[in-house]
C-alpha cells in the first residue's frame, strides 16, 4: 500500500466494449487492488454524466489518482486530463487503458479472453498510476506571427485571414509570382467569376496589408524552436541569395498540387488532338470565340474522365483516389464551350461516376440541356482513343446506358480529364516534418474532424496539398488553418505536456548516445560544475522516450513514464488473476 | 448578455466553431434547440472513411463546448429574433424553452424516466422506439438532465371545472398503477367515488379520441380506480400532515365543502365541518339517487375527509356565520349549496300529495318509507332532478310515471342519456307542456297542462308563454316539483346577490368579511359537482394564501399552460387505429324495482383497453409520477419560459438540414411497408446505442439477409423539387454497407444507384473496400417497391449495366438513402427577406469563391450544412471559415471603437 487513493472508471464504450469483454468482471476483479478506493463500470464513460460522476467520487474519495480503462489514448486524453482538473486530480496523476482497439476489437472471437486480457491492462494502469508525480504543464508564451508556405490562393486567403484576427503574417511563395494554379484561370466553376480576377484581387489586398510581409522566389530552409515559438529560416532567391530567419508561433502549408501527366500512349496522349483538362481549361479561357484547335474549329470533343484518378490497385503506382473537382471542371468547361460557340459543337462524356456533388448537379443538368452527351463507360474497359486515317481522332467505348452498345466517336479533340497528383516537396517535409498519406498527400491528424492539423503541433496543411479540392474549398480551409492558428496563437501562451525527458546529471557522462537518438532535437550538451552533462530542452522534447533505452548509466528517465513506472506496468500485465 | 459571437445551433458545425472562438479567447453564446448539444452526428453509428464511433469522437467536443470557460450554452432555447444594432452588432432575442425540470437539481439517474406514463414515438431513435415524456434524449446527451416535454394542457384537463387531471390518471390505468391513479385524484378531490359515477364528465366531450371511433370512457375509468381502492382490505392509510395550528370552519358538507377541507386539511390545517343535514355529503348523499350514487361510496369519499383529521358534525345547523370567529376558527368558508326548492306558483300546490323533489329524494335517500305501490306520480321539471325524482318514483313502485316538462326534448336541461334511459325505464314524458294548474280538494288528484310555446324571452330570462288553446289532463294521486332550486342564505347575514347566492369576488372567493370565504353552489346557483368541486378547491387555495398573509392573487391558481390543439394532436400521426367503440356500460330494466347500479363496474381488461386509446394529447399526461420520482425534487410544473435578450458582436449561423421525409416518394412505400426503412434509421440500428440492440427488420423483428439500397431518395429528383445531390447518402450508405457485412456476415447488400459518389480523401478507396468487402452495387434507378405477404420487398429497377431491360428483385430490407433539405428555419430569425438564401433556400454566401461562410449581412456568418450541404470534414472546414471571419469581424470592431 502506497497511502494513494486511486478510481478506476471501465467504460462499456456501448456494446464496443461490453459486447466481448465483462467490464463488470473486471471491476469485480480490480477493485481489490491496493490503492484502489472507488472502482466502476460506466455506459460511456466520457458521456458529460460519468464525468461529472467522476468529479464527484474524486471530491468525497478525495482521489488523487484516475485510471479510465476506455478507448484509445488518441481520443480521450484531453477529455479525462480535463475531468481530473475538475476534480481536483493532476491531469498527469491519470492513466489511459486502452480496451477497445486494443482489447474488445481485436478479441471479439474470445470473451473470456478480451476480459482477462482488460484485466491486466486495467492493472498495469493502476501500477504506473501508483507510481505518478503531479507534474504541470510546460507553459510557453507564443509568438503571435504565422508562416504561410505557398502563394495560390489557399496561402493567400489564409495570410490574409491570419493579418485580419490581428497576426503578423510571412508569406513564402517558391515562384516569381503570387497565384499558384487559379492565377491562370478564366471562369471557375460554380460562380463562373474568373480565376485570375479573383487571385488579383487577394494580392492586391494581401500586398497592401502592412502585417504581411511576402517573399517571392523564397522558400524554406530550416525550422527550429518548438510549438508556439518555431524559428524558420527563408531562402530568397534572386540576384544573390538571402537569408531571413522569422519567429513564428504557427506554419500553414498551401503548397497546392501537380495536375496528372499521362504517360505516352495512355488513351492516346502524344497524339496531336488529345489534351490534357488544364490544357484544354487554358485553351477555352484563352478562346473569345468558338473554339479552334491548330486553326481550324473543333466541332466535336470528346472527354475521357477518370484519367489519373481511380485507378486499379494493381496500376504500379496508380492513384487510386478520386480526384474530385475534375468531373465539374470538365462539365463546366464543355458549358464554357458551349458559351462561346452555338450549341453545335458535339460535346461526348465518357465518365465512370459523375461526381458533380452537391449544389454542382445543376452544372451537370445544365451541361446536358446545353447538349452535351454523357456515355457511361465500364470501369474495367477503359475507352480507346486512336488517330484515323483522315487525320482526325476516335474514340472508341461501349456505352452502358445504351445497352452497352459500340460507339466510336469521331472527335476533333479529346481532352483527358486528369486528376490532381501530389506536388514533389521532399525538402519542406524534411525541413517541417510532414506526415504523406498514402495517397502521397500531407496528412491530416484526424480525417473527420481535424482536417487542418498535422501531428506536428503548430503546423497545418491547407488547401490541395492536403487533398484534391476546388479553388473554393481551397479557400474554406485556408481559413480553416487562420482559425486553428488563431485558437492557438491568440490566447498568447500555449501549454505544453510535461511528460518530457529529465536527465540525472550525477549520473549522465555525456557520451552523446542521447543526442543522437532524439529525433526532435532536444537534447543539448551543458556544463554543469565543469562537467558536461546532457540538458534536454524541454520545449523541444515531445516525450517519446528515444533517449531513454540507449542511455548507458541509466541517467535518462521519461516522466509519466519513468522506469519505474514502465516495470510496475509490466508486473501489472504478468500478475495472474485468481478468480 | 454580451457575447463576442452568438453560435446558433450545436451540431459539428456549430461546436467546431463556437469551441475555436472560445479558444481565440472570444466569449461565445452557443444555442441549441434540443436538450442537448450535438446535432445530427452524436446519432450515428459510425463514420466514414475511418469507421470511427460517431459518438466516441463526438462526446469530447460535446464535453469540451460545455464546459470551455468562454462558452455558455444554452440549451433546449431558441433564436426568436436576430436584429441588427446599428453598430456592427447584433441584438439576439432568445426564448429558454421550460424543460419542467430544475436544470441544477437534476442529476441525470433517469428515475422520472421510468415512472413516466407515457409513450411517445422517440425521434433520437428515428421513431424506431418509444421514449417517455419524461426523458433523457439518449445516454450521451450533454448536459445530462431531464427533460418533460409538455404540447400544452390536454382538453380533459383543461375542460376539467375540478381541475383534476383525467389525462394523468387514465396514463397510470394504462401503466396497471390503479393505486397511483386513485392518489392523483385524491390530489384534487376525495370524492374519486362519486366523481367516477355521478360525474357529468365535461373531459370526455372534449376528448380528442371523440373524432375518431368515440371518447375515452373516462369517468368510468375513475369509478374503476375508486373500485379498486375502497375493495381492497389493506388501502393504504391517509397520510396526516403536520399541524400548522389554525383552525378553519367550513358549513356545508357537499362536493365544495368537502373538497375546501381535504386540500386545507392536507396543508396542516384544523378543519371541523358543520351539517345540518344527519349524513354528510350534500346533494351527493341527500339527493343523486342510489341507482347512480350508491350511499356507500359517498361514505367512503367523505372517510379519507374524516380519516385525514377533519371532524364533521352532522345535524348542526349554522346559522350565525360571524359567530364562528368566536369558536376559534381563523377562517370560514361556506359551502352551503342550494337546498331550498323553488316553488311553481300555481294553484293547487299547496295539496297534499304534492312534494319538492329535493324532500322527496333525501327522504329516500335516507331511508324515509315512501310508498308510491299502486300510486300515479307526475312530475314537473325537466332537469336533471325532475329525471332523478321519476327514475325514483318508477323504483318504489308506481304505477305510472308521467313527467311534464316545458322545455321540449331537444332543449331539455337534463342530458341526453338521462332522457333516454327514464324512457327506458319506463317514464312517459311530456315535453313542452306546462302546469296551469293542480286540482283536487285536499288531496291532489290531477294537473290541467297548456302547451308551453316559448321558455325564455330574448335576453334570455325564464319567461314562459302559453298556447292556451291546447290543453290536457292527467290524473295522479301524487306530484313531484323539481323546478329549480336556491340558496338557502337569509340566516347567514352575509351579502347575497339577487338570487340569494352568496356575494364574493368570484376569482379570490373572499367575501367583505375577510376571513370568510365562499364556494360552490351557494355562490355560483346549481352546478354540477365538479364545478363545485374546483370552487372548493379554489377557496381552499385562497383561505391558504390569506391566512399565510399572502396576496389573493387569482392568477396563481390552477396556471395551466395553453390548451393543446386536437388537429394538432391528430396530426401528430399519419394513422390512428380506430377501434370498436365502447359499448354503454348501463344496464337498462323497463321496470325497475330496486335501487342496484344501473351501471356496472368496469373489468380490468375494460378499463385497459378503455385507457389504451389514450391519444396523450399533452404529451406529459401531468400524472405527477415523475414528482414522487424525483430524488432530487428536481421537477417543477409550474417553469415557465423565459426571453433572454443578447448583445452579440457577430452571429454564426449552424443551424444544419434536414432529411429528406422518405414517405413523400410513395411509390418505394415509406410509411406503408414495415420493412421499407431511412439510411437515418439503419445508422441507429447499427449505432452502439442501437434501439434493438441488433440489426433486425421491424417488421417482424426478422435478420435481414438480403438487403437493398435505393440511393438519391429525395435528391437528384425533380419530382420532389430537388434537383441537388445530397452529397453525404453515398457514403453513409457505403459506411452502412460495411458495417452490416461485420455485424451480419451472411448478409447481401445491394446498392441501387446512379452514382456512387465518393469524392473525399479516401472516399473512392473506402467505396472499393466495400465493393472489395463483397457489396453488390447495380447501376439502375429504382421505379417502385411492392411487398410480399412476408414482408419482403420487390424492386423494379432499370439493369442498366446488364442490357438496361426492366428488372425485378426481391429484398428482405429496404434501406432507402435519403437525401438532404435545406432547414429553412436559419431565416425566421432574422426580418422578413433580411437574409439573403440561395435559390434551394439554403443560406446564401455572398462570396462563396473568397469568402466562404459569409453571408449578405455583416457580421452574420454560416458554418456547415445550412448553407448547402456537407459532410463532417466539409462542416469542420466550413465552420473554420466562418470563424476566421467572424474573428476578423469582431477584430474590426475593437480597432474602430478604442477601448
Amino acid at each position: 500500500m502506497s497511502g494513494r487513493r486511486i478510481g478506476v472508471y471501465v467504460c462499456q464504450c456501448g456494446g464496443n466494449i461490453g459486447d466481448y469483454v465483462d467490464v463488470d468482471k473486471v471491476v469485480a476483479t480490480i477493485e481489490h487492488e491496493p490503492d484502489v478506493v472507488v472502482a466502476r463500470s460506466a455506459m460511456f464513460t466520457c458521456s458529460d454524466a460519468t464525468q461529472q460522476e467522476i468529479v464527484q467520487d474524486a471530491e468525497e474519495q478525495k482521489l488523487d489518482g484516475l485510471v479510465v480503462a476506455s478507448c484509445s489514448p488518441k481520443l480521450h486524453t484531453y477529455t479525462f486530463r480535463d475531468v481530473a482538473k475538475r476534480a481536483g486530480i493532476n491531469p498527469f496523476q491519470y492513466t489511459q487503458v486502452n480496451v477497445r482497439e486494443q482489447c474488445s476489437w481485436t478479441h471479439t472471437d474470445d470473451h473470456e479472453g478480451a476480459t482477462e486480457k482488460a484485466t491486466r491492462l486495467v492493472r498495469a494502469g493502476i501500477n504506473r498510476t501508483r507510481l505518478t508525480e503531479p507534474l504541470e504543464p510546460i507553459v510557453v508564451e507564443t509568438t503571435p506571427k504565422s508562416l504561410v508556405v505557398g502563394g495560390g490562393i489557399a496561402g493567400l486567403r489564409a495570410a490574409l485571414g491570419l493579418a485580419e484576427i490581428g497576426l503578423s503574417v510571412f508569406l513564402v511563395e517558391k515562384e516569381p509570382r503570387l497565384g499558384g494554379w487559379v492565377a491562370s484561370f478564366g471562369a471557375m466553376y460554380p460562380h463562373g467569376r474568373n480565376g485570375a480576377e479573383l487571385v488579383a484581387k487577394l494580392e492586391e489586398a494581401v500586398r497592401a496589408n502592412p502585417a504581411i510581409t511576402v517573399f517571392t522566389n523564397a522558400e524554406v530552409m530550416s525550422k527550429s524552436g518548438s510549438f508556439g515559438n518555431y524559428q524558420v529560416t527563408i531562402a530568397v532567391h534572386g540576384e544573390r541569395l538571402e537569408t531571413i530567419t522569422v519567429d513564428v508561433g504557427s506554419i500553414v502549408v498551401a503548397t497546392g498540387f501537380e495536375t496528372y501527366e499521362p504517360a505516352a500512349g495512355e488513351f492516346g496522349y502524344g497524339i496531336d488532338g488529345v489534351v490534357t483538362l488544364p490544357q484544354f481549361k487554358k485553351m477555352v479561357d484563352g478562346s473569345a470565340g468558338p473554339l479552334t484547335y491548330n486553326g481550324r474549329p473543333v466541332k466535336t470533343i470528346a472527354y475521357v474522365y477518370c484519367v489519373g484518378s481511380r485507378q486499379s490497385k494493381d496500376v504500379e503506382g496508380g492513384h487510386t483516389y478520386c480526384s474530385r473537382y475534375c468531373c465539374t471542371a470538365a462539365v463546366h468547361a464543355a458549358l464554357e464551350v458551349a458559351a462561346k460557340a452555338d450549341l453545335s459543337v458535339r460535346q461526348y462524356h465518357l465518365y465512370r461516376d459523375m461526381r458533380t456533388y452537391g449544389k454542382y448537379e445543376l452544372l451537370w443538368n445544365e451541361s446536358r440541356e446545353k447538349g452535351s452527351l454523357y456515355l457511361r463507360v465500364p470501369d474495367d474497359e477503359p475507352p480507346a482513343v486512336e488517330k484515323i486515317a483522315s487525320g482526325g481522332l476516335k474514340v472508341t467505348t461501349r456505352d452502358l446506358l445504351t445497352g452497352g452498345e459500340e460507339v466510336a466517336i469521331p472527335a476533333d479533340l479529346v481532352v483527358l480529364v486528369t486528376g490532381m497528383v501530389p506536388r514533389e516537396n521532399d525538402e519542406l517535409v524534411s525541413v517541417l516534418k510532414l506526415p504523406i498519406g498514402i495517397d502521397g498527400f500531407f496528412n491530416e491528424i484526424h480525417p473527420k474532424l481535424r482536417p487542418v492539423e498535422t501531428i506536428v503541433d503548430g503546423v497545418y496543411i491547407c488547401g490541395a496539398c492536403q487533398s484534391p479540392k476546388n479553388s473554393a474549398e481551397s479557400v474554406t480551409s485556408g481559413l480553416a488553418a487562420v482559425t486553428q492558428s488563431g485558437a492557438i496563437l491568440k490566447r498568447g501562451f500555449a501549454e505544453l505536456d510535461p511528460m518530457v525527458a529529465m536527465v540525472d546529471t550525477d549520473a549522465c557522462t555525456w557520451c552523446d548516445k542521447c543526442l543522437e537518438a532524439c529525433p526532435y532535437a532536444a537534447i543539448e550538451q551543458v556544463d554543469e560544475d565543469g562537467k558536461a552533462v546532457a540538458s534536454v530542452i524541454r520545449t523541444a522534447c515531445k516525450g517519446c522516450g528515444g533517449c531513454v533505452p540507449v542511455c548507458p548509466t541509466d541517467a535518462v528517465d521519461l516522466q509519466g513514464y519513468t522506469d519505474a513506472q514502465v516495470k510496475a506496468m509490466i508486473d501489472g500485465l504478468l500478475e495472474v488473476t485468481c478468480s | 448578455m454580451k457575447y463576442d459571437a452568438l453560435v446558433v445551433g450545436s451540431g459539428i458545425g456549430g461546436m467546431e466553431s463556437a469551441l475555436k472562438l472560445g479558444d481565440m479567447g472570444y466569449k461565445v453564446l452557443v444555442v441549441e434547440k434540443e436538450s442537448s448539444v450535438g446535432g445530427k452526428m452524436i446519432l450515428l453509428s459510425k463514420v466514414f472513411p475511418t469507421l470511427d464511433c460517431a459518438s466516441c469522437i463526438s462526446t469530447p467536443k460535446m464535453a469540451a463546448t460545455i464546459h470551455h470557460p468562454n462558452i455558455d450554452v444554452l440549451t433546449y432555447a431558441e433564436v426568436e429574433g436576430i436584429r441588427s444594432d446599428g453598430n456592427g452588432g447584433y441584438h439576439a432575442t432568445i426564448r429558454q424553452k421550460p424543460r419542467f425540470v430544475d436544470e441544477a437539481a437534476c442529476t441525470g439517474c433517469r428515475q422520472c424516466e421510468m415512472a413516466c406514463s407515457v409513450a411517445v414515438p422517440d425521434e433520437f431513435n428515428a421513431g424506431m422506439v418509444s421514449r417517455r415524456a419524461a426523458y433523457i434524449a439518449f445516454p450521451q446527451v450533454v448536459p445530462k438532465k431531464a427533460v418533460i416535454e409538455r404540447a400544452g394542457v390536454s382538453p380533459c384537463i383543461f375542460n376539467c371545472p375540478a381541475g383534476i387531471k383525467p389525462h394523468g390518471y387514465v396514463a397510470l390505468v394504462r401503466s396497471g398503477e390503479y393505486d397511483k391513479a386513485f392518489d392523483l385524484v385524491l390530489e384534487t378531490t376525495p370524492l374519486v367515488g362519486s366523481l367516477g359515477r355521478a360525474c357529468y364528465a365535461p373531459c370526455e366531450d372534449e376528448c380528442t379520441r371523440g373524432e375518431l371511433e368515440g371518447p375515452l370512457p373516462i369517468r368510468r375509468l375513475k369509478r374503476f380506480i375508486a373500485d379498486a381502492r375502497y375493495g381492497r382490505d389493506d388501502a393504504p392509510p391517509v397520510e396526516k400532515p403536520e399541524p400548522n395550528g389554525k383552525k378553519v370552519a367550513v358549513v356545508g358538507s357537499g362536493p365544495a365543502g368537502l373538497t375546501a377541507a381535504w386540500q386545507l386539511a392536507r396543508k396542516g390545517y384544523s378543519v371541523k365541518i358543520f351539517e345540518a343535514a344527519p349524513k354528510p355529503g350534500g346533494m351527493l348523499r341527500l339527493a343523486i339517487p342510489a341507482y347512480r350514487l350508491p350511499n356507500d361510496v359517498v361514505d367512503n369519499d367523505v372517510a379519507n375527509v374524516t380519516a385525514i383529521g377533519v371532524e364533521i358534525a352532522t345535524d348542526t345547523r349554522v346559522d350565525d356565520i360571524a359567530a364562528l370567529k368566536n369558536g376559534g376558527f381563523d377562517a370560514v368558508l361556506v359551502a352551503t349549496g342550494t337546498h331550498k326548492a323553488v316553488q311553481l306558483r300555481v294553484p293547487g300546490e299547496d295539496l297534499d300529495g304534492v312534494h319538492s323533489a329535493l324532500d322527496f329524494l333525501r327522504a329516500v335517500k335516507l331511508g324515509e318509507t315512501v310508498d308510491l305501490a299502486g300510486k300515479r306520480v307526475l312530475v314537473v321539471g325537466g332537469g336533471n332532478v325532475a329525471i332523478d325524482a321519476a327514475r325514483t318514483a318508477r323504483r318504489l313502485g308506481a304505477a305510472s310515471v308521467d313527467q311534464a316538462s316545458l322545455e321540449c326534448c331537444e332543449e331539455m336541461p337534463a342530458h341526453d342519456f338521462e332522457v333516454e334511459e327514464a324512457r327506458a325505464e319506463g317514464i312517459t314524458l311530456h315535453d313542452g307542456w306546462g302546469i296551469d294548474h293542480f286540482t283536487g280538494e285536499d288531496r291532489v288528484h290531477g294537473a290541467e297542462l297548456r302547451v308551453c310555446t316559448c321558455v325564455f324571452n330574448p335576453e334570455g330570462r325564464f319567461h314562459p308563454e302559453y298556447d292556451e288553446s291546447q290543453r290536457m289532463s292527467l290524473e295522479c294521486e301524487v306530484v313531484v316539483v323539481a323546478a329549480g332550486m336556491s340558496a338557502d342564505t337569509d340566516a347567514f347575514g352575509l351579502e347575497t346577490n339577487g338570487n340569494r347566492t352568496l356575494r364574493a369576488d368570484p376569482d379570490t372567493l373572499q367575501t367583505a368579511a375577510p376571513h370568510i370565504f365562499v364556494a360552490g353552489d351557494v355562490v355560483t346557483g346549481p352546478t354540477m359537482i365538479t364545478t363545485a368541486v374546483g370552487q372548493g378547491r379554489r377557496a381552499a387555495f385562497m383561505i391558504d394564501r390569506y391566512l399565510h398573509g399572502a396576496e389573493l392573487d387569482r392568477a396563481a391558481f390552477d396556471e395551466a399552460l395553453p390548451v393543446v390543439d386536437k388537429g394538432d394532436v391528430l396530426g401528430r400521426q399519419d394513422v390512428y387505429d380506430r377501434r370498436e367503440p365502447l359499448e354503454s356500460a348501463a344496464a337498462m330494466s323497463a321496470a325497475p324495482t330496486d335501487f342496484g347500479e344501473t351501471e356496472g363496474p368496469m373489468s380490468e381488461v375494460e378499463a385497459l383497453d378503455g385507457a389504451a386509446r389514450c391519444l396523450d394529447c399533452g404529451v406529459c399526461s401531468e400524472c405527477h409520477a415523475c414528482l414522487d420520482a424525483c430524488p432530487a425534487d428536481a421537477i417543477k410544473f409550474d417553469m415557465q419560459g423565459e426571453e433572454i435578450e443578447a448583445e452579440v458582436g457577430s452571429v454564426i449561423l449552424a443551424t444544419g438540414f434536414k432529411l429528406f421525409p422518405a414517405d413523400a416518394k410513395p411509390q418505394y412505400g415509406y410509411g406503408r411497408f414495415k420493412n421499407v426503412i431511412t439510411g437515418m434509421q439503419m445508422d441507429r440500428l447499427l449505432a452502439p446505442t442501437r434501439p434493438y440492440n441488433a440489426v433486425l427488420r421491424p417488421g417482424d423483428g426478422k435478420v435481414p439477409d438480403n438487403i437493398a439500397y435505393i440511393m438519391c431518395t429525395g435528391s437528384r429528383d425533380e419530382t420532389v423539387e430537388n434537383p441537388l445531390c445530397s452529397r453525404i447518402c453515398c457514403m453513409y450508405s457505403v459506411k452502412q454497407n460495411q458495417l452490416i457485412m461485420g455485424a451480419l456476415p451472411l448478409a447481401d447488400v445491394t446498392v441501387y444507384y446512379i452514382d456512387i459518389r465518393a469524392v473525399g480523401k479516401g472516399y473512392d478507396e473506402f467505396y472499393e473496400q466495400a465493393r472489395g468487402m463483397g457489396a453488390n452495387f447495380v447501376k439502375g434507378r429504382v421505379s417502385g417497391v411492392t411487398e410480399t405477404d412476408n414482408g419482403n420487398l420487390v424492386l423494379r429497377y432499370e439493369d442498366i449495366e446488364n442490357g438496361g431491360s426492366l428488372t425485378e428483385a426481391e429484398h428482405d430490407l429496404v434501406v432507402l438513402a435519403v437525401g438532404v433539405q435545406p432547414n429553412a428555419d436559419a431565416q425566421l430569425l432574422f426580418a422578413d427577406g433580411e437574409l439573403a438564401l440561395d435559390d434551394y433556400y439554403y443560406v446564401g454566401e455572398a462570396d462563396e469563391d473568397l469568402n466562404p461562410g459569409q453571408t449578405n449581412l455583416p457580421g452574420v456568418f454560416v458554418a456547415g450544412s445550412a448553407s448547402g450541404v456537407k459532410d463532417i470534414p466539409d462542416s469542420i472546414l466550413h465552420a473554420g471559415a466562418a470563424v476566421a471571419q467572424a474573428a476578423a469581424h469582431l477584430e474590426k470592431a475593437k480597432v474602430k471603437v478604442p477601448a
